[in-house]
């Protein structure tokens, strides 16, 4: 039987959609540390942490071209602005508030269009660590902002046990080194808590073995921002030999 | 939605389009039909580029003017465009900086969206492009600048150096390259410099930077326009493998304190 178009309803199957989607992506880790901000995320193919403009990096969960096309639109709005008028009025609130949210609400609110598969965490440098900025875009065009740290994984219970153990371990301004190896735990919890989705709490060694497992068919990658640099670039991605040492840490 | 081919210009160009916003760089002059008069536009003067053992440097002097008039003491004429890439601009200060700001946009535009930075060949081209693109504006006599573009090759190993006619025609030079009013006056000094003591490119970056603080002292000897070494302290870049770095100030302060007391006054 017909039944007539439900608003309510086909909002609830999009987003249902969405998030059976996004439960198996795998987190991203963001953390503003003394001389820099870091995304650290697990890669299985493809690049996952991407830089945007001078002082902003991002990196999202989602499908392939979602990501693309987030990732294609903060570019040419953060270059259009920042040659039309300053680098300095290229800011996280204005690319991600203004540029991408509202094309992202209009997709998942129009039944004519495919909504987009994405989660993406965004961060932004400034001249000290409690300036620095994360947001988090939603599916659905929600937008908050995070100080010190932000986290993007499968489910909202994954992002809540990952923001606890940060929230235990990190000083406030923690060292690139402390850093690096709080963020990879953190990561193994949230991906362990979007798979195992009946417990509350992954223990740290629960977690830290789902990352030794991963690791064996993923590559970590590493991108940061960095406050003091001679370089013209402020972004880079951490090259593997320097993430080796972390690693066999674990 | 957004462009494909990681292109500035397009961007711009689209930008314009959609909002009406008028992007003065995608704007050129009619001609008039007599030159504008030479003291509305402010130009920069001498600046400097050689080869070191493994990289490239510019120098440059700090002075602008508009006809015969000092307008400013404090201009920067050498500009990174990227991690491996310098510009050295003469003339027109107005348009070239604007066209400096396109073109490290275009550059990290590209790198950015197309995850590869762009080819050697890419950036030179892009500069002809500026360059041709600004044309009607300097036959109109306004906005004509020729720059100069330092590159560190890291396939080579090695500094490159390019300079440019008004029409965006590109030119690799093997040792040096001067640009400016008072560049063709030191013309010679190149020469007798490389034909007495060796190819700039195989001497050690110091002694390059001390050649280029003597070449702009001689520059400003023979230009009346080119503020010379003394007055204020000239700019130094340079790009090797490591990235594009400035000369700091005390290193080119005691660099012209030594070239005066070894009696080069």
């Amino acid at each position: 039987m017909l039944t007539p178009y439900d608003f309510q309803e086909n909002l609830q199957q999009r987003a249902q959609y969405i998030r059976n989607r996004l439960r198996l992506g795998s987190p991203v880790i963001g953390i503003s540390y003394d001389v820099g901000v870091m995304l650290l995320a697990l890669k299985r193919r493809g690049r996952k942490v991407y830089e945007i403009y001078d002082r902003l990096m991002f990196s999202a969960i989602g499908n392939q071209a979602d990501v693309e096309n987030l990732r294609l639109a903060a570019i040419d709005f953060s270059h259009q602005e920042g040659f039309v008028r300053s680098p300095d009025d290229v800011t996280i609130q204005r690319v991600v508030g203004f540029a991408l949210s509202p094309a992202l609400k209009k997709a998942f609110g129009d039944p004519l269009t495919t909504p987009f598969v994405a989660r993406a965490l965004f961060a932004e440098l400034h001249e000290t660590p409690e300036r620095d900025q994360f947001y988090t875009l939603n599916y659905d065009g929600e937008f908050l902002p995070y100080e010190r740290f932000a986290v993007i994984g499968g489910t909202n219970s994954a992002e809540e046990q990952a923001t606890r153990y940060l929230e235990a371990q990190l000083s406030s301004t923690p060292s690139f080194e402390t850093s690096v190896a709080i963020a990879l735990t953190a990561w193994g919890i949230a991906y362990e808590a979007a798979q195992q989705e009946d417990i509350d709490t992954v223990s740290e060694e629960a977690g830290r073995n789902r990352l030794r497992e991963m690791l064996n068919e993923a590559q970590l990658e590493l991108g940061v921002l960095e406050r003091q640099t001679l370089r013209e670039n402020r972004f880079r991605l951490v090259p593997q030999e320097q993430l080796e040492p972390f690693l066999r840490r674990l | 939605m957004y462009t494909t081919s990681g292109d500035f210009y397009e961007l711009l160009q689209r930008y314009q389009a959609q909002t009406g916003v008028r992007v003065p760089l995608l704007q050129s002059v009619n001609a008039p039909a007599d030159p504008p008069n030479a003291a509305l536009e402010i130009h920069g003067t001498t600046v400097i580029a050689v080869k070191f053992k493994g990289g490239v440097l510019n120098v440059g002097d700090r002075r602008a003017t508009a006809a015969n008039a000092v307008m400013y003491d404090r201009a920067d004429k050498i500009i990174p465009l990227d991690d491996h890439t310098l510009v050295a601009i003469a003339g027109a200060y107005g348009r070239a900086m604007e066209v400096v700001r396109y073109l490290r946009h275009a550059f990290k535009y590209y790198a950015r969206s197309q995850l590869q930075p762009m080819s050697l060949d890419g950036k030179l081209q892009e500069v002809s492009r500026a360059l041709a693109s600004n044309l009607p504006n300097a036959l109109g006599g306004i906005g004509l600048f020729i720059p100069i573009l330092s590159v560190y090759d890291p396939d080579q190993d090695r500094g490159r150096i390019f300079f440019y006619d008004v029409s965006g025609a590109r030119f690799e030079t093997p040792e040096y390259g001067a640009a400016g009013s008072g560049s063709e006056r030191i013309r010679g000094v190149f020469d007798y410099i490389t034909k007495t003591k060796g190819p700039f490119s195989e001497r050690p970056m110091e002694d390059a930077l001390r050649e280029a603080i003597l070449l702009l002292d001689i520059a400003a000897d023979l230009d009346a326009a080119t503020g010379g070494i003394d007055k204020v302290l000239p700019t130094a870049r340079y790009a090797n493998r490591d990235g594009v770095f400035e000369v700091p100030e005390t290193t080119i302060r005691e660099m012209v304190q030594a070239i005066r007391a070894g009696g080069n006054a």
